[in-house]
């Protein structure tokens, strides 16, 4: 039978080991020889000091959709924050340490003190093998990369290729010292009987394998960005959306783009929309904390019907709550965010093609139906790496798309059309002279407050959206699983879903009937698909990264059915097994329920 | 003692194994660390020899499951190898720079190969049978109907001997006065037993001790073994079995009396308090031979540990040996040792 490579490495260190770095030339190196991948690497909310990091990475032959709950090797750079991970490891797993720590360990500080009895340790010398092969202790982090690759029988020629490119703009002699740390460390994991029984058997060949990328979900977005022709973008940095600025910095210039970081997030969302309604394709980015600076003009921008897209990715809050945490807790802020009746659209992608693809449509929904667009990830999803095979880079539509009618005389720039989505005009346009405010107005513009005038325009804005839940180029949900009538469904939305589909797979496996539909658009609410999964499901479990089940309160608003909330809130992604056993346990419910085995 | 004692048990091996679980018999609440310096859980060394039979796979020798500990409430501490032992602070010092704080200590480090002072220039080019990879080693080394060479011939070494043969190998072994080492005989019963080993298969090479011991066309595979009285044989591997010296190193600092293993009375206490010794690392004192003995083979280890468990826990034990220590010739022809006998 041929066998499936699935397994997860977790490096953890402290800041300044080096951990994410030689996890991001492993997963590169994996990614290159043709592995899927999937990592996620946290990292401390400190920018100074010695806080805990750690670089995961899950390594499978064929696509797999969400990180493991567990992992197959821990590498310990260092122990005091490695420990409390050990019970990550599963039975027959790998546990690889310093066997040679500078300094004395206090008792109970070594990790060798704490591996479960099921796991297999690899005692190395890490730093005594990094002074003999550089003349210094700092590659520590090679060694152990190394060891990991000689154990495991990896293609040294990927990591040299990998080690390569990470240093190509530093000086020679780091990355000769990186390379040397880690041959040794591949000699010492060459030469160590192999206990555990970690397989990573040879990548399938894939035909298109040369066309794999790894991409982060901030990296998507951005590549989505530049597909879509994105031309102003103004920002305001704020982790875990500072990514999408910085990438953007980069590329935007070499396009002829402008990029403007602004003083703060009320500037950078004014500046988005003026540069809307100036006919330009514009965005900007933040988390949860400066939307909620921006909700007051995001109200202009739906009331003057001006498009502009709005990346927001969401971390643990409120306040400045836990800015290196992921967490889902922004849904009502950009559902329902802001003052006054002010529908928007709000996408949320499930992965990183998802992330590329929403950005990019994002721009043509805006246009179209003219108002803001909201992106709403998370950190995870932002920061999570995968393989990606992307589209044509001409997929999306070209800015000018159903633009606006002829400008003529008495042009009604708020016309009431049969669609509500009136003829548009951008400054300058001959004929096409109109007031857009913020206050309610009528089809010319006009300040209006009539009775008449509000219901009519209220209606207009919240009735143009609704044939964006048509737009042909998303998913706005999808089904996986089971078809017809199932025991137990899963209802998700965002970065989520990788774990609920998972799960899902896991409980197909043990005869549970069950099928997953993601979510991609949160507002307007798709009703009709989501009501035909809820009548074939049995029970329905919601899982979602907060306190207060914001997703299952938006549906409940929509269907009044009842919903299982699974609500998450460690600022960790959910585990994979955690949905599992909910999933078996609705099952049995149903089977109670209805007598049957 | 009170439920906070920490008991160190150092050794993963028959006497330490079976200590820690009557430990946790006797005392629930107890705190038992189990130390060792190798990778893997406590497995049957007995058995090794299957490797030439195809069981192949560690897990396969385990005696206990990952479970057995965790539902014991026992740690194991393994690749954590003890340097020094500070009787006076109660703590060992451990390899990786940790130290680690006892209240009662047994001590069941076992003992490793003995190599003659003039062979130790080839230790690298010879290959023991003491633990899964080294067993891994051989069997990888030795070709479809190659040969071992085994020097010495201890009783570890002939058993392992009945299994390379039956699986099609030969086995030369290279007489030395250590040959059927640890029983003692006399020069009429050896003949009598080497004639045994002969009816085994054994090819038996009495033309003088080890002189030299060189690796063929510097392959990396093949040995050569030249004797004294000038010959040399050839044969895949080459294997010492001269019997076993207790493993004492880490103990040299440590106050703890020694001959050639830790000195310990017949319940098993060393001079120093709160610390026992047991399994193949011990001296015995015995009334009967009036000096300090070892007892070796599986029964006795077995016991020895049980005997310290209880003595560390509170109770009065003493260490007797039951066990037959005469090799026995079969009616078969063929050699067998009472001694030798394991569950
Ligand atoms: C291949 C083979 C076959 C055998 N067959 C038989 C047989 O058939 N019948 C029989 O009766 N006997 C047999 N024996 C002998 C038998 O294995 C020993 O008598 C028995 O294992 C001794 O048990 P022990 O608990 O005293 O020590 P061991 O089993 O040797 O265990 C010693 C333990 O101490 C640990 N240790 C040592 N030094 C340190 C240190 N400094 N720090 C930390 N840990 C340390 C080691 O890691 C190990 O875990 C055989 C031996 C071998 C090698």
């Amino acid at each position: 039978m041929a066998y499936h490579t699935d397994i997860q490495i977790s490096i953890c260190g402290s800041a300044g080991d080096g951990t994410i770095a030689v996890g991001d030339i492993f997963k590169r190196a994996m990614a290159h020889v043709g592995y899927r991948v999937i990592a996620f690497d946290q990292y401390p909310a400190e920018i100074r000091g010695f806080g805990k990091c750690i670089a995961r990475t899950r390594v499978a032959t064929s696509r797999v959709y969400s990180m493991k709950g567990y992992s197959d090797v821990l590498v310990s750079l260092n122990d005091m924050h490695a420990i409390p991970h050990v019970g990550e490891v599963r039975n027959y797993g790998a546990l690889i340490y310093d066997s040679a720590p500078m300094s004395a360990v206090a008792e109970g500080a070594h990790i060798s003190g704490h591996l479960k009895p099921g796991h297999i340790p690899y005692a190395l010398p890490m730093r005594e093998v990094s002074e003999l092969a550089t003349g210094a202790n700092r590659s520590r982090n090679f060694v152990a990369l190394g060891f990991v690759a000689g154990l495991y029988q990896l293609p040294q020629d990927a990591f040299h290729h990998a080690i390569a490119a990470k240093f190509e703009s530093k000086a020679a002699a780091v990355t000769k010292s990186a390379l040397a740390a880690f041959d040794s460390g591949f000699e010492a994991g060459a030469a160590s009987y192999q206990f555990d029984d970690v397989r990573i058997d040879a990548p399938r060949g894939r035909k298109n394998a040369h066309e794999a990328r790894m991409m982060t979900g901030n990296g998507a977005i951005v590549q989505g960005c530049l597909d879509a022709g994105i031309e102003t973008f103004f920002g305001y940095p704020i982790t875990p959306a500072t990514g999408i600025m910085e990438r953007l910095a980069v590329e935007m210039p070499r396009r002829g783009a402008r990029l403007v970081q602004t003083e703060d997030e009320i500037a950078a969302i004014s500046a988005a929309i003026g540069a809307g309604y100036a006919g330009s394709r514009a965005a900007t980015a933040t988390s949860g904390p400066g939307l909620s600076l921006m909700t007051e003009m995001m109200g202009l921008g739906v009331m003057a019907e001006v498009p502009v897209v709005i990346f927001v990715s969401q971390r643990g809050g409120p306040s400045t709550g836990l800015p290196t945490k992921t967490e889902q807790s922004d849904l009502n802020l950009a559902v329902w965010g802001g003052h006054g009746d002010a529908g928007r659209i709000v996408l949320a992608p499930t992965n990183v093609e998802g992330c590329r693809r929403c950005a990019g449509r994002a721009f043509e929904l805006a246009e179209q139906f003219q108002v803001p667009v909201i992106v709403l990830v998370d950190l995870y999803l932002s920061n999570r790496y995968e393989t990606v095979f992307l589209q044509d880079e001409n997929e999306f539509l070209p800015k000018d798309w159903k633009q606006t009618a002829t400008p003529r005389a008495g042009y009604r720039r708020y016309e009431l059309t049969t669609d509500g989505v009136s003829p548009r005009c951008i400054p300058g346009e001959v004929g096409g002279i109109h007031t857009a405010t913020g206050l309610e107005h009528d089809e010319y513009g006009n300040p209006s407050d009539s009775a008449r005038t509000h219901t009519l325009m209220t209606e207009k804005r919240y009735e143009k959206l609704q044939a964006a839940i048509k737009h042909p180029g998303i998913n706005f949900t999808k089904r996986f699983g089971d078809s017809g009538k199932v025991e137990v469904g899963l209802l998700t939305w965002g970065s989520t879903f990788g774990e609920a589909l998972e799960a899902m797979l896991l409980a197909q496996k043990e005869g549970i009937r069950c099928a997953a539909t993601k979510v991609v658009m949160l507002s307007p609410f798709p009703v009709r698909p989501v009501l035909r999964f809820y009548k074939d499901c049995q029970q329905i479990l919601v899982p979602e990264l907060n306190y207060t089940g914001q997703f299952a309160k938006l549906l409940s608003g929509e269907i009044v059915l009842p919903v299982t909330r699974i609500s998450h809130t460690t600022g960790a992604p959910l585990d994979v097994s955690t949905l599992l056993e909910a999933i078996r346990k609705a099952a049995r419910k149903h089977r109670r329920q209805h007598n049957t085995t | 003692m009170t439920s906070s004692t920490h008991h160190v048990v150092l050794g993963n091996g028959i006497a330490g194994n079976h200590a820690a679980s009557v430990i946790r018999e006797r005392e629930p609440d107890a705190r038992i660390t189990l130390v060792s310096a190798g990778a893997l859980l406590f497995y049957n060394r007995y058995d090794l020899p299957n490797v030439f039979r195809g069981r192949q796979h560690w897990v396969d020798y385990l005696v206990h499951p990952p479970e057995y500990y965790e539902s014991r409430n026992i740690t194991l501490r393994r690749k954590t190898q003890v340097t020094e032992l500070d009787t006076r602070t109660q703590t060992l010092s451990l390899a990786h720079r940790e130290t680690l704080h006892y209240d009662k200590l047994l001590i069941a480090t076992g003992g490793h190969a003995y190599i003659p002072e003039r062979l130790l220039d080839y230790t690298k080019l010879m290959l023991g049978f003491h633990n899964f990879i080294v067993a891994m080693q051989v069997q990888k080394s030795v070709r479809k109907g190659g040969t071992v060479i085994m020097l010495g011939g201890d009783v570890m070494g002939i058993d392992l001997a009945r299994t390379i043969i039956a699986t099609g190998h030969r086995v030369i072994l290279v007489l030395d006065p250590r040959t059927f080492w640890p029983h003692d005989v006399t020069p009429s019963d050896r003949v009598k037993y080497l004639q045994a080993l002969t009816n085994m298969g054994v090819e038996v090479q009495d033309s003088g001790r080890v002189e030299r011991i060189e690796m063929i066309n510097g392959t990396g595979s093949g040995r050569r073994v030249f004797l004294e009285n000038g010959g040399h044989i050839r044969g895949d591997v080459v294997m010492p079995f001269y019997g076993i010296v207790p493993t004492v190193d880490f103990l040299a600092t440590s106050g703890i009396d020694m001959e050639r293993g830790i000195l310990v009375n017949p319940q098993l206490q060393t001079v120093r308090d709160n610390i026992w010794a047991a399994g193949d690392v011990c001296q015995i004192w015995s009334a009967e031979h009036n000096a300090y003995r070892f007892f070796y083979g599986y029964r006795n280890v077995k016991t020895m540990g049980e005997v310290a468990a209880h003595n560390m826990t509170g109770k009065q034990a003493t260490f007797t040996s039951t066990v037959n220590e005469k090799l026995v010739v079969n009616r078969d022809g063929s050699l067998y040792s009472p001694f030798w006998e394991h569950d």
